[in-house]
């Protein structure tokens, strides 16, 4: 097709495409070339700087990326199970089947910050429900305030906002699986939990594959959660990538460095979902 | 160790799958349940599988009440029309599967399924994926899974029927020759078709289904011999058998101007309302005959059905050579008299060649 003005058509699509994807990535990379600070706006150009200071002279940035793994991958981890459970659960003819379907995806149409507010009213130390229920055994964890619990409390709050978006995923699949090879497992002497185990899981994993990217590419954006239950504390016992980027950024307003960090953040969150979405494929689907 | 079976019924909508379904399926026997398209026959293989619970009615086993226990313990083996195999696995994998669920040696495995594979010949074939198969090959893998574990009861369900011509031929010898091959000896075998022809090559003991109920029941000789009813006669030959109005009187059958000498078996029947039967393969080709028109002309392999009408009289004649004939061509042919049935008015078998009833 040799037609005069085909660029004209695209144009709307790319202009769109450049407005909101390429020229920020590499207004992002130029910004972290310059020391925009509040002092000095503006895109003055210092070389390197910026990645030299976050390499040699920033632990915190790498306490709270490695923070960021753990919170991410635990609550993925947890969310797939918890997910594939409730999914299989209303697969099965059960009663009340679509009640479950719907209940289940409840918390999905909650408005994520509203409802953390929510739960730090409930993990509230000394005037919330938990621990009012908790004093029946004489105890009063510090949800917020602990360095290690606060960790969990974010885990608890995740998951409750994300799992019913994985048992969507996993519902889907497991509705689009082909009925034969269960009959067939029936007959051939599986008992329901082998056939768990040697049919549905492996017939569900290309989908599963998908859902965990899916997932940990949301997760790893984890910020609303922990902006209002914990703001990153206590100390920085509770801060991720994103949040400490936030702070650096917008808070102190060093433009310059927190684009150096996005950039870095961006790079290693590529490399890194790459091996992931590698290593699943290798494990799940033994190819 | 005996199969059996009192008064399957099964009616999930306001229609019977199974209507007082019975049978006494004794080990060592080839039966055959023969019944066009939804006469029941996937349904009575998966009550006996497991995958069905009757509505009423009861299966025992061995003594023990069948319907109690669960389908993985049943040791049951099924072959489907539509060939399941896991998608997941490769050819070894999926022979094995059956095997993996019974905590059985690895090596003892290794050794099964390779039998299985040289009896379906796919040796060769262990580590190809499923969709790399032909259908014909995926079918045999899913025979091979139903045959590696020995089961009590092996169940196949319209095996071949979703195979082309070729295979279908290639896979009912190697059937045979597997089922000959004392397979039978120590299980139970079920195998369902709509085709006659497969039915009288297997020559087990026939179970002649329709809308749930059986119809009749004996082995594949008797059932072509002494059809007990039309509708037996009709499923139980392929083309269906011609049916025609005729009368008889004096010695002698009548019907669109054509008049026969009736032969002995039928020249004592004199009631009323009289079908004359007789199998296309009884109707031949003669210059001296009755005069027929064409209507429709199939070449089928390596023989040619011709359909005739003679008044409101029509026919199906099977020719065993390749013929070409235009619509509206005029044929002559003869009746093989000697080898028509009489049904009477309500259907049931009046009289056959074969000595049934009043022969």
């Amino acid at each position: 097709m040799n037609f005069k003005h085909k660029y004209f058509f695209l144009f709307p699509g790319l202009f769109v495409l450049i407005g909101i994807l390429i020229f920020p990535i590499i207004f992002v990379v130029r910004l972290s070339l310059s020391g925009w600070n509040s002092y000095n706006p503006g895109l003055d150009y210092i070389g390197l700087e910026n990645y030299i200071r976050l390499f040699t002279d920033d632990p915190r940035f790498w306490e709270s990326f490695f923070r960021l793994s753990f919170l991410s991958v635990t609550t993925v981890i947890l969310q797939y199970v918890i997910g594939f459970a409730l999914a299989h659960m209303v697969w099965k003819d059960i009663k009340f089947k679509r009640f479950f379907r719907v209940l289940f995806l409840v918390p999905m149409m909650t408005t994520p910050v509203i409802m953390t507010v929510i739960w730090r009213t409930f993990f509230h130390e000394s005037l919330g429900p938990v621990n009012d229920m908790l004093s029946v055994f004489g105890v009063a964890p510090k949800w917020l305030t602990d360095p290690v619990i606060a960790k969990f409390t974010v885990i608890i709050v995740e998951v409750w906002q994300w799992t019913p978006f994985m048992f969507l995923l996993l519902l889907a699949g497991l509705l689009s699986l082909p009925k034969e090879p269960f009959l067939a497992a029936a007959i051939d002497g599986a008992s329901p939990v082998r056939k768990f185990i040697y049919v549905t899981f492996p017939l569900m994993a290309p989908i599963s594959i998908g859902a965990i990217i899916i997932r940990l590419i949301e997760a790893s954006k984890i910020m609303d959660t922990v902006y209002v239950l914990t703001s990153g504390g206590p100390g920085t016992s509770t801060e991720t990538s994103s949040f400490y980027i936030f702070i650096k950024g917008l808070r102190e307003f060093q433009m310059g460095y927190a684009a150096s960090m996005s950039f870095t953040y961006l790079i290693i969150m590529i490399i890194s979902l790459t091996i992931i979405a590698k290593v699943l494929t290798k494990v799940l689907l033994k190819e | 160790m005996d199969l059996v079976a009192n008064n399957l019924s099964y009616k999930p909508g306001d229609q019977y799958h199974l209507n007082e379904v019975s049978f006494n399926f004794k080990e060592g026997n080839l039966y055959t349940i023969l019944g066009r398209t939804l006469s029941g026959k996937t349904t009575l293989l998966k009550t006996i599988a497991g995958l069905l619970t009757p509505d009423n009615g009861e299966i025992e086993f061995d003594g023990k009440n069948f319907l109690k226990i669960p389908v993985w313990e049943r040791n049951v083996a099924m072959v489907y029309q539509q060939f399941i195999n896991y998608p997941h696995l490769n050819v070894f994998e999926n022979i094995a599967f059956p095997l993996k669920q019974r905590k059985i040696n690895q090596s003892i495995i290794n050794e099964k399924v390779m039998d299985a594979l040289k009896s379906v010949g796919l040796l060769g074939y262990e580590n190809r994926r499923i969709q790399e198969l032909s259908g014909g090959q995926q079918q045999r893998v899913s025979l091979a899974r139903s045959l590696v574990k020995n089961a009590k009861i092996l169940l196949l369900d319209e095996p071949l029927v979703n195979l082309d011509y070729k295979l279908r031929e290639q896979l009912r010898e190697e059937f045979k020759n597997l089922f000959s091959k004392g397979l039978a000896d120590k299980s139970i075998l079920i195998y369902s078709t709509t085709d006659p022809r497969e039915t009288m090559e297997l020559n087990g003991e026939v179970i002649v289904l329709d809308e749930g109920k059986v119809l009749q029941v004996g082995t594949a000789k008797e059932i072509f011999e002494n059809p007990n009813s039309l509708k037996v006669a009709e499923i139980s030959n392929d083309p269906p058998m011609n049916i025609i109005e005729a009368k008889i009187s004096d010695n002698h059958i009548r019907f669109e101007g054509i008049d026969l000498e009736a032969p002995q078996h039928l020249s004592k029947l004199t009631e009323d309302g009289l079908k004359i039967g007789l199998r296309s393969s009884d109707i031949e080709l003669n210059e001296n005959g009755h005069e027929f028109e064409v209507e429709l002309a199939e070449i089928s392999g390596s023989e040619t059905l011709l359909h005739l009408k003679r008044g409101d009289t029509k026919i199906i004649v099977s020719i065993e050579e390749v013929l070409n004939f235009k619509i509206h061509d005029k044929v002559k042919i003869n009746f093989k008299v000697d080898r028509a049935y009489a049904f009477n008015a309500n259907g049931k078998l009046a009289s056959s060649p074969f000595g049934g009833l009043n022969g």
